[in-house]
């Protein structure tokens, strides 16, 4: 079986993904999403950037990858110039309704604030342009030289792209249909904007993966994406030999490698990242894969 | 009676793999077995033996007289939400309405309250002695003790009671009231967004007493089922399956065992080789053997902390294409907890 996408490899689409204003870095649920979005922001950082890192899901990952225990919706200074902050959709709606909309000083914005959530369970794209509104926003106010957002997984990745496009149809006239178009065009200007996911050479990442390419090239709401695959062993020259474990682990090994092979061939990577063995905290693994990135980049 | 095993986890840690060669090893001690799977790998649904038509449906397998395997869709149960607990003419405007598909797909309980439904439909059915239950990644497997008292909530109108002003509104009522909120709500949005969306959940409504004595069945039944949580050794699994220890007690569920999936011998830590081995060889296992000290190491620590039993299920590098290779994890298994796949 040949490949499944034929990809024009462009060097460029690596080399500059550091340059970009925007990195949402998605992929699906385990593949390291959130090790490679704190990578990708140390590494900024280190190139003497200005970055801002946003943990848009609910997971723990990207505390953990930064060694620190929690995030709030206000970013703060993780690391000299590489500043952190997690998306509470609440604040992002409080925030907009006060700054964007200018409703400052208005004493029942809570009410408000409900029923646009209550607009958010039912209505669609309401929860996804708060989020990714804020994002925006943030590359927008060039407080930051690069923001880094630890995005939503592969499978709700589309709707957050699609948010903008799916309000200005749902509210065709009036300042967030207005909003929304800048938004649409701030993701797919690929000057400013780069999608990256996370794969492994496995199954279901890799399928799913190339699902999320082909809804990407039907709906060019944002440029070609990069592809890191991530956990890739490298070949053994020797073949197994000997006898217990010396020949286990290298039959092991052979088998991991040969299987992530096929995978490989299947959805070629744009950037490859080593599997990382015996690492015992991800706050290591991030800085690892940061130093992996710097060879690559 | 009908035993249930509700395998949660976060996503991408063989939670499906596990429950398949659970159902599989059950199905072969002579247990009528149905594994109910939510978005199997290819190869994992050919080894089920269901290939691509793998529907709602129970389905025989071709080989193995005591095994069935069925989709859990949450995508088309939410629709049966709407059919079993509205009046028809109520169904048809919900199943047409253009924020019941936005709804069902924002709000995940509603995703994990029509799995557990489905799921809990055939547990009752009676008709196997055993079903073992993939929970969907996004929910995890709390939502499935949580989900229907959340599902009940939403119909119930507590979002409706904010867009109308009262517990018993009548339709458009909020506009005659004037609530200004709502009037600046609506003059940003530029129509009448809110109006429709008020009238789809007056709709939604009057599913709510169906949907609300479902959910206490769901519930009861969700609370005999045996728990178990998967994860790898990976940090980013543990902190999830640490969070399942920590919360399902409060919901109605205690775990089992926690299942270390991918673990690797331990008989390479630490192994001296003898001199002669070549060195390539020799560092490859120094390396493998490193990670098996980290596996080792999370899986204590898990233990200590959470006071769990930990199960493990080695690292096959290939997946299980059939059933002889799912029944090998199982038999390769350490530690499972005996009794497991006994109807209580």
């Amino acid at each position: 079986m040949g490949t499944w996408f034929s990809r024009s490899l462009s060097k460029l689409r690596t080399e500059a993904v550091l340059d970009k204003r925007l990195l949402l870095v998605s992929g699906k649920g385990g593949v390291g999403k959130s090790a490679v979005s704190a990578a990708l922001a140390q590494l900024a950082t280190r190139q003497g950037k200005r970055v801002l890192l946003i943990d848009m899901g609910e997971s723990a990952g990207l505390t953990a990858h930064l060694g620190i225990s929690e995030l709030e919706f206000t970013p703060r200074e993780v690391r000299t110039d590489l500043f952190a902050m997690r998306m509470v959709r609440s604040d992002a709606l409080i925030e907009y309704l006060t700054l964007q909309l200018s409703l400052r000083g208005l004493k029942t914005l809570g009410p408000l604030a409900r029923a646009f959530d209550a607009l958010a369970t039912a209505a669609p794209a309401v929860r996804e342009i708060i989020s990714i509104g804020k994002v925006l926003w943030e590359v927008r106010e060039r407080h930051w030289d690069l923001v880094v957002a630890d995005a939503p997984p592969t499978g709700q990745i589309g709707s957050y792209l699609r948010a903008p496009l799916s309000i200005a149809e749902l509210v065709p006239t009036g300042r967030i249909q207005r909003q929304a178009a800048w938004m649409g065009s701030t993701l797919s200007n690929r000057d400013l904007t780069a999608l990256v996911l996370v794969n492994l050479a496995e199954e279901l990442p890799t399928t799913e993966t190339a699902q999320t390419l082909e809804w990407l090239e039907q709906n060019d709401l944002v440029g070609p994406p990069t592809i890191v695959t991530n956990r890739l062993v490298d070949e053994l020259v020797t073949a197994p030999s000997g006898t217990g474990p010396v020949r286990d682990a290298a039959i092991h090994h052979q088998a991991v490698y040969s299987e992530q092979q096929r995978w490989l061939g299947r959805l070629p990577p744009d950037i490859t990242l080593p599997y990382l063995f015996g690492l015992l905290t991800p706050s290591e693994v991030a800085a690892r894969l940061s130093d992996e990135f710097e060879e690559r980049l | 009676m009908t035993a249930a095993l509700l395998v949660t986890g976060a996503g991408g840690v063989g939670k499906t793999t596990v429950s398949a060669a659970l159902g599989v090893t059950a199905a072969r001690s002579g247990k009528r077995t149905l594994v109910l799977t939510v978005d199997p790998a290819r190869r994992l649904a050919s080894a089920l033996g269901v290939g691509d038509e793998l529907g709602s449906e129970p389905q025989p397998h071709s080989e193995e007289p005591n095994l069935w395997a069925a989709m859990l869709d949450s995508s088309l149960s939410w629709r049966s939400v709407a059919t079993k607990h509205a009046d028809p003419e109520v169904a048809g405007r919900l199943v047409n309405n253009e924020f019941f598909l936005a709804a069902s797909e924002h709000f995940p309980a509603s995703q994990s309250y029509a799995a557990a439904d489905q799921a809990a439909t055939f547990v009752e059915a009676g008709a196997w002695d055993l079903v073992v239950i993939d929970t969907p990644p996004s929910a995890g497997g709390i939502d499935f003790f949580t989900a229907p008292a959340q599902m009940a909530d939403l119909v119930g109108g507590r979002l409706l009671r904010w867009l109308t002003g009262g517990p018993l509104p009548g339709r458009f009522l909020y506009r005659r009231a004037g609530r200004p909120m709502l009037r600046i709500a609506d003059s940003i949005l530029g129509n009448d967004l809110l109006e429709r969306v008020a009238e789809f959940l007056l709709d939604l409504r009057t599913t709510y007493d169906g949907v609300a004595d479902r959910g206490r069945q769901i519930e009861a039944l969700m609370g005999r089922a045996t728990i178990l949580v998967v994860t790898t050794a990976d940090p980013a699994p543990i902190t999830e399956a640490a969070r399942f220890y920590r919360e399902l007690p409060e919901v109605g569920g205690t775990p089992a065992a926690v299942i270390f999936n991918r673990t690797l011998p331990d008989d390479w830590i630490g192994f001296e080789p003898p001199g002669n081995v070549d060195r390539e060889l020799a560092e490859n296992l120094a390396r493998w053997g490193a990670e098996s000290l980290r596996q080792s190491d999370a899986r204590a620590e898990f233990a200590a902390v959470n006071r769990a039993e930990v199960a493990t299920i080695p690292w096959m590098p290939e997946p299980p294409t059939d059933l002889d290779g799912l029944a090998l994890l199982i038999e390769r298994a350490g530690s499972l907890p005996s009794g497991l796949l006994e109807p209580t």
